[in-house]
């Protein structure tokens, strides 16, 4: 995705008074800033006699005006917002929290009123409520919450309030644009401090979704946006994180003169933080020539190192120890990789950077990457703040061949990256210091899940068996770690549940065992025991599920038959189920699954075939994708997959009773 | 539905309930760099029990001291030890105290011996307070001090100390002696002033002698308590319901006999809700338009409580004794908004102005919590007991609950929105509540509605083509609390959710339906059925094999409860009386005629009825069942008469008519 971006230099020089920026006011989406409180605007005839908007269809409300003006110089921020209330759902927009860091803003000023259809004007005369979210020593964040009075369909809430923060901050704003509901109308305004970012300092601003104009007007002293006629914030599922969906305007001060720059210097500074931390040290030299052996090769050396980082303790899944702790088990602060390998422990990024440097202390071309997890946020080089940027991997290089590493994962096989680290980007260092990369698409032959049953069906329609699950690629990572977490009894209840999703009402599911927990370069394989009534008798006719693995499965894409937002599917993958029904004596088969193959070329497939032999019959199904993210353009397509896919996963076997049946 | 904290919970434990926050705990003064206290080496020598050695961590000891002082205002000593045995054990061993603006921490300490034998104290930046200001509609002072303790890895043992100043106004306190964790050894005291005496009650736990310690001073102990775990019981009722806990009363309700306990709960009750329902002109003004011109009884009744459902608002943001006692029925009609507790308030206030007399029920909306051999104030809602005319026998006033005077009060609850009166939602149904009526007051038996009052009616007839396609509509007609449930998801959705609902719910049967229709009717009054009328497409509908074309006559709804074949202990939950039926008519594709048919179903039960039957007719195919739920609960021993119910169902909604091509006759003569 790209974004469009602006400048703002500098126009007053005084003395600088520092470039931080900061999460000071944790704000509810709506937030922004303002410089004069608005004043409350008298309805409109329309306005209050309004019971619906043909611009929003079906909306639970709509904003018919928001303001946020931000004034830097001065350290406050003014809102204001008139809502009209169209469904009963609507209602709950009465009621206005700001969380915000106690001590270093205020919220006061808060005025509201609630406006009836009829005109009645009733207004806010409760004090707002002042309650800790979070306190812990040298921190409190709070919340400042109030309820607009006799709130009704049909009412205009209206409200505005000033955010007053400490003058030793310089709070850029991000404007919002797209809200949860329409806007009919919004006015944004930031008066920068120029003076207070310093000589050097200079205002961007990135925007968001790519191609969109956004058109932020400057003048001397202020920038100023008027938009019109906004919606609601998509709500579709899988989505991509709003960050690349959501329209929005961010502001940041800096002292580069363009995003170029901005990204070059952060590169430079980074790398050289990086050289330091992950500096193979004379201990970890040490460290690595015990791991390997002399006639390894890269790959090989670069395998052991892996297996020995990955078995470190790794303090998300356990705790990070307290200063206590580290005082009394003289464990140092962590400075770098060698502390790392001293403590035996570190967090994610800590594990990756000491793989790093063992790496390089086995004479290997490693290098770190510092990306943005997608699960959180897809990185933006347009957007000016690496706060973007919180995981780290490894990038090896070996014989020419570039390898992902994810070790501060634990749990990810050697060449496999965690979903959210796929198809990501961020810095990435390399022999010339560092740049901004992307890293690669997961395929879906890393993410094979396969599926056996072995069914022996009863003529009442009662069946006993197993089922055999080897489970690979990004969901073998997630149950891992819920292994680790939460313990092996999560893991069971987990699987169990999972398996129950899929297979057809009434059957009882019993986990025989697990293999292969520890085993990260292998699948994790779990047996079952299965029993309960899966037949259903029709005369002389016996039906049973044709594929027993996607009786109740929910397929996505299916019901909505339009969307206008790109799709992330998090990683790609290939199903494999085999079942095999023992069928009863007396029956003979009139119908199998089948399917011609359902094809969307280059995207997704599916297979259904049958066989039968004796009283054996064997059903096999493949299905496979290979796209992460996708485009909302593709969605005709991809919604006709999966309508395929639906109608053919509702195939039934049918057994026609020719003698009658041995037994009861 | 929503729910509110009409009374506090007073939970000990804090371990066990962290996730509700309702472990009486508190924010402490800390960190002087004690050593392990005695007892907390002392508890650490227990060794881990067999029982106990898959869990996550178990509880090693934990003893709790009531100091009463001679107003009866409690201060609150808790000490125990935890062993975390598996990693995911860690979260159990999370200490922590909740308080409010009427408590106050004395202190809280914590101290961990590692796994490797080393003892460290928590310091204070080990320590945070945690408030919940994110729900939109229930907003709390309350918080919580939770510690962080370190080196808390398997095989250490947390021990922790808390004391903490009870509010003035609880006079009670739950002991919950089953956990989600095994527990060694417990124990209990209470230390009262001379002249102040006690009172106890059990639930799900035999009674145990307490053994006097010195005068005033009682100590009660449990040992080797299993957990209890749900996570795999089907049809259960809720977690609390069915664990064990002791309730001990040191305030009014200090007396004997549980009916007596239960009237001084409700005299106790009866002193915070004092003048809150005093009627201002601008209430007097509102009910009497409302009542103007009823014709009767029910009219009257239900005005009043339809424009408390309809027009105030469910928002409160709770503070100290505000979880206790409702606001002022003048504040909660100008404001138009408030919680259960403000509902009934206002509620009470409009119906006095009109000549009905209502009282306070504080109940449970989890069904078994509130226990009537148990008196207490345990319990997290509030709803109204309305005194109905001993000569009114209106047959809409369906929810009534008998007194022990004789008296009948139609049971109302105004928090839920779209329940009408005369009816009662599923979750109060077959419950308990206190009825606080001055002298009057007792614990109340919640009525269990009759089938007829809740259920749904479903209809549709579809065509169906050779290539499998189903086309059709189905017409839904839902009464009752079953009927309120979709008023309520209409309330609080937008068009889009609507459509995404019902999508979902049909698509549960129907894989890849297009809703060709969407149609909500939602009469103002309430107590009309609400319908939705749907139209779907269904492709692949009926599938091919060989000559035949399977296809099922149940096109939609699931009447079956999940169960399993697993022993059974505890009581079985079914939710809610009803009556649900359903009737489809299929027409065949041309050519085709009906080949076989499921036969039909018949069950009758001492809890309900299930019937079932495919005929064929023409080129229809029709497909009509009945489903009545009489009971709302089954004791464990019938649980296999409950597994064949729920089986023959489920085995009924998979069955499938078997259709056949007809042979094409050939045109002409011989």
């Amino acid at each position: 995705m790209t974004d469009s971006v602006g400048t703002f230099p500098a126009v007053q020089l005084r003395p600088r008074r520092g470039l931080q920026l900061c999460a000071l006011l944790l704000l509810a989406s709506w937030f922004a800033p303002g410089v004069a409180l608005a004043q409350f605007q008298n309805p409109t005839p329309d306005e209050l006699k309004m019971t619906s908007d043909p611009q929003a269809p079906g909306a639970a409300a709509v904003y018919l005006y928001r303001e946020e003006k931000t004034d830097d110089p001065h350290s406050f921020v003014t809102i204001y917002e008139r809502v009209k209330v169209l469904t009963e759902k609507g209602k709950s927009l009465a009621t206005v929290s700001i969380p915000y860091e106690k001590g270093m803003a205020k919220i006061s000023r808060i005025e509201g009123r609630t406006i009836h259809a009829d005109g009645t004007v009733i207004p806010l005369t409760a004090k707002p409520d002042d309650l800790v979210s979070v306190k812990e020593k040298g921190f409190q964040e709070d919340t400042i919450v109030f309820t607009l009075p006799s709130v009704e369909v049909g009412s205009i809430l209206e409200y505005r309030l000033t955010i007053r923060y400490d003058d030793n901050w310089l709070i850029p704003p991000t404007w919002d644009i797209q809200q949860a509901y329409y806007v009919h109308k919004a006015h944004y305004e930031f008066d920068p401090d120029m003076v207070g970012a310093g000589e050097k300092g200079r205002l961007m601003w990135g925007t968001t979704p790519a191609g969109l104009n956004i058109p932020v007007v400057t003048s001397p002293n202020k920038l100023t946006l008027d938009v019109a006629d906004i919606p609601a914030t998509p709500d579709d599922d899988s989505m991509p994180p709003l960050n690349t969906i959501r329209e929005r305007v961010e502001f940041y001060y800096t002292s580069e003169i363009n995003g170029a720059e901005y990204w070059k210097n952060q590169c430079i500074f980074w790398s050289k933080g990086m050289e330091g931390f992950a500096n193979p040290s004379a201990g970890l030299k040490s460290a690595a020539a015990g791991m390997i052996a002399p006639g390894d090769t890269d790959e090989q050396k670069a395998r052991k190192i892996y297996d020995v980082v990955t078995k470190l303790e790794n303090t998300m899944f356990t705790r990070e120890k307290s200063k206590q702790e580290q005082k009394k088990e003289k464990l140092k602060e962590i400075r770098k990789a060698e502390d790392v390998w001293k403590d035996q422990s570190g967090t994610p990024n800590q594990i990756a950077l000491l793989y790093v440097a063992l790496a390089r202390a086995a004479g290997l071309k490693a290098w770190p990457m510092w990306l943005a997890p997608r699960d959180e946020r897809i990185f933006s080089p347009l957007h000016f703040s690496i706060d973007q940027l919180s995981d780290f991997i490894v990038v090896l290089e070996i014989d020419g061949k570039t390898i992902y590493l994810d070790p501060g994962q634990k749990v990810c096989g050697f060449g496999q990256l965690a979903w959210q680290h796929t198809l990501t980007g961020g810095m990435q260092m390399n022999e010339g210091g560092a740049k901004l990369a992307v890293t690669p698409a997961d395929t879906y032959k890393n993410n094979l899940t396969v599926r056996a049953a072995e069914l022996t069906v009863d003529p009442q329609g009662g069946v006993t068996g197993t089922v055999h699950i080897e489970i690979g690629g990004a969901e073998a990572v997630e149950l891992r770690q819920v292994a680790i977490e939460d313990g092996p009894d999560e893991l069971k209840k987990k699987t169990i549940e999972a398996v129950l999703d899929d297979v057809p009402d009434g059957m009882q599911i019993d986990l025989d065992h697990f293999d292969h927990v520890d085993d990260y370069e292998s699948r994790l394989v779990a047996e079952f025991k299965v029993s309960g009534s899966l037949g259903a008798p029709a005369g002389k006719y016996f039906i049973l599920p044709g594929l027993f693995f996607e009786t109740r499965a929910k397929h996505p894409f299916v019901a909505q038959a339009k969307r206008t937002t790109p799709i992330d599917v998090h990683f790609p993958r290939l199903d494999k189920d085999m079942v095999t029904y023992h069928l009863p004596d007396g029956y003979t088969v009139e119908g199998t699954p089948k399917t011609d193959d359902v094809n969307w070329p280059g995207s997704a497939m599916l297979k259904i075939d049958s066989g039968m032999q004796n009283n054996v019959l064997n059903v096999t199904r493949l299905f496979a994708r290979n796209y992460t993210l996708l485009n909302a353009d593709t969605y005709p397509a991809l919604h006709d997959f999966y309508l395929k896919l639906a109608q053919a996963d509702q195939q039934q076997i049918v057994l026609t009773r020719t003698a009658a049946p041995k037994g009861n | 539905m929503r729910n509110c904290t009409p009374l506090r919970i007073i939970a000990p434990t804090a371990f066990v309930f962290m996730s509700v926050m309702a472990h009486a705990a508190h924010g402490g003064i800390f960190n002087h760099d004690l050593p392990v206290p005695d007892w907390g080496l002392e508890a650490a020598k227990t060794h881990t029990p067999d029982y106990a050695r898959d869990s996550p961590a178990v509880l090693l000891s934990d003893e709790y001291v009531e100091t009463i002082d001679s107003e009866g205002r409690a201060v609150e000593r808790e000490r125990y030890a935890i062993r975390i045995l598996q990693p995911e054990g860690r979260r159990q061993a999370e200490c922590a105290v909740s308080y409010d603006v009427d408590e106050k921490i004395n202190y809280f300490r914590e101290w961990t011996i590692g796994a490797d034998e080393k003892q460290y104290q928590a310091k204070d930046t080990d320590f945070v307070d945690k408030g919940d200001p994110n729900d939109s509609v229930m907003l709390m002072a309350e918080k919580t001090r939770i510690v962080h303790p370190p080196a808390a890895d398997p095989g250490a043992i947390v021990i922790c100390e808390t004391e903490e100043l009870l509010p003035p106004y609880e006079q009670e306190q739950q002991w919950n002696f089953q956990l989600t964790i095994p527990a060694v050894y417990q124990a209990f005291e209470v230390d009262l002033p001379a002249g102040r005496n006690y009172s106890t009650a059990w639930h799900r736990h035999e009674p145990i002698p307490p053994v006097q310690v010195s005068p005033g001073h009682w100590r009660w102990e449990v040992k080797d308590m299993k957990a209890l775990d749900l996570r795999d019981v089907k049809a259960t009722l809720e977690w609390r319901a069915l664990a064990a806990r002791m309730s001990v009363q040191w305030g009014m309700a200090a007396v004997d006999g549980a009916d007596n306990q239960w009237r001084q709960l409700g005299l106790e009750y009866a002193t915070l809700e004092a003048h809150r329902t005093d009627a201002t002109p601008e209430i007097t003004a509102e009910a009497q338009s409302l009542a103007a011109g009823a014709p009767d009884f029910y009219t009257k009744l239900k005005r009043v409580t339809e424009y408390i459902q309809k027009n105030v608002q469910y928002f409160v943001v709770e503070r100290g004794i505000g979880g206790w006692q409702p606001h002022y029925a003048s504040d909660i009609f100008r404001n138009r908004y408030g919680d259960c507790k403000d509902k009934t308030t206002l509620l009470i206030s409009m119906l006095q102005v009109v000549g009905i007399h209502a009282d306070y029920l504080p109940v449970d909306d989890r069904r078994g919590v509130v226990d009537p051999d148990a008196p207490s104030f345990y319990g997290n809602h509030m709803i109204t007991a309305i005194e109905v005319p001993a000569d009114m026998n209106d047959p809409r006033l369906m929810a009534i609950a008998k007194g022990k005077d004789g008296k009948r009060y139609l049971i109302f609850d105004p928090t839920n929105e779209r329940v009408p009166v005369g009816n009662l939602p599923n979750y109060e149904q077959g419950s308990y509540g206190l009825l606080s009526a001055g002298d009057a007051s007792q614990v109340l038996a919640l009525p269990v509605l009759p089938p007829d009052a809740n259920g749904m009616e479903e209809s549709g007839t579809f065509a169906l083509n050779a290539d499998g396609t189903l086309t059709g509509k189905v017409d839904m007609t839902s009464v009752g609390p079953e009927g309120a449930d979709f008023r309520l998801n209409l309330k609080y959705s937008d068009e889009k959710e609507r459509h995404a609902g019902v999508e979902r719910m049909v698509a549960h049967d129907l894989p890849g339906v297009t809703l060709d229709g969407l149609e909500f009717v939602q009469p103002p009054d309430l107590e009309k059925p609400l319908e939705i009328h749907v139209k779907v497409t269904v492709p692949q509908y009926a599938h091919t094999a060989g000559p035949l074309l399977l296809v099922r006559p149940r096109v939609i709804g699931e009447d079956a409860i999940a169960f399993d074949d697993k022993p059974r202990t505890l009581p079985i939950d079914l939710d809610a009386t009803g009556h649900w039926h359903d009737s489809f008519d299929i027409t065949l594709p041309a050519g085709y005629v009906v080949d076989d048919l499921p036969d039909p179903i018949s069950i009758e039960t001492d809890f309900g009825s299930y019937r079932s039957a495919v005929t064929a007719k023409g080129n229809v195919l029709h497909f009509d069942r009945e489903l009545v739920v009489k009971v709302v609960q089954l004791p464990a021993d019938k649980a296999a008469e409950f597994r064949k119910f729920e089986g023959t169902i489920v085995f009924d909604e998979k069955s499938a008519a078997v259709l056949k091509k007809q042979p094409t006759v050939a045109a002409g003569g011989s």
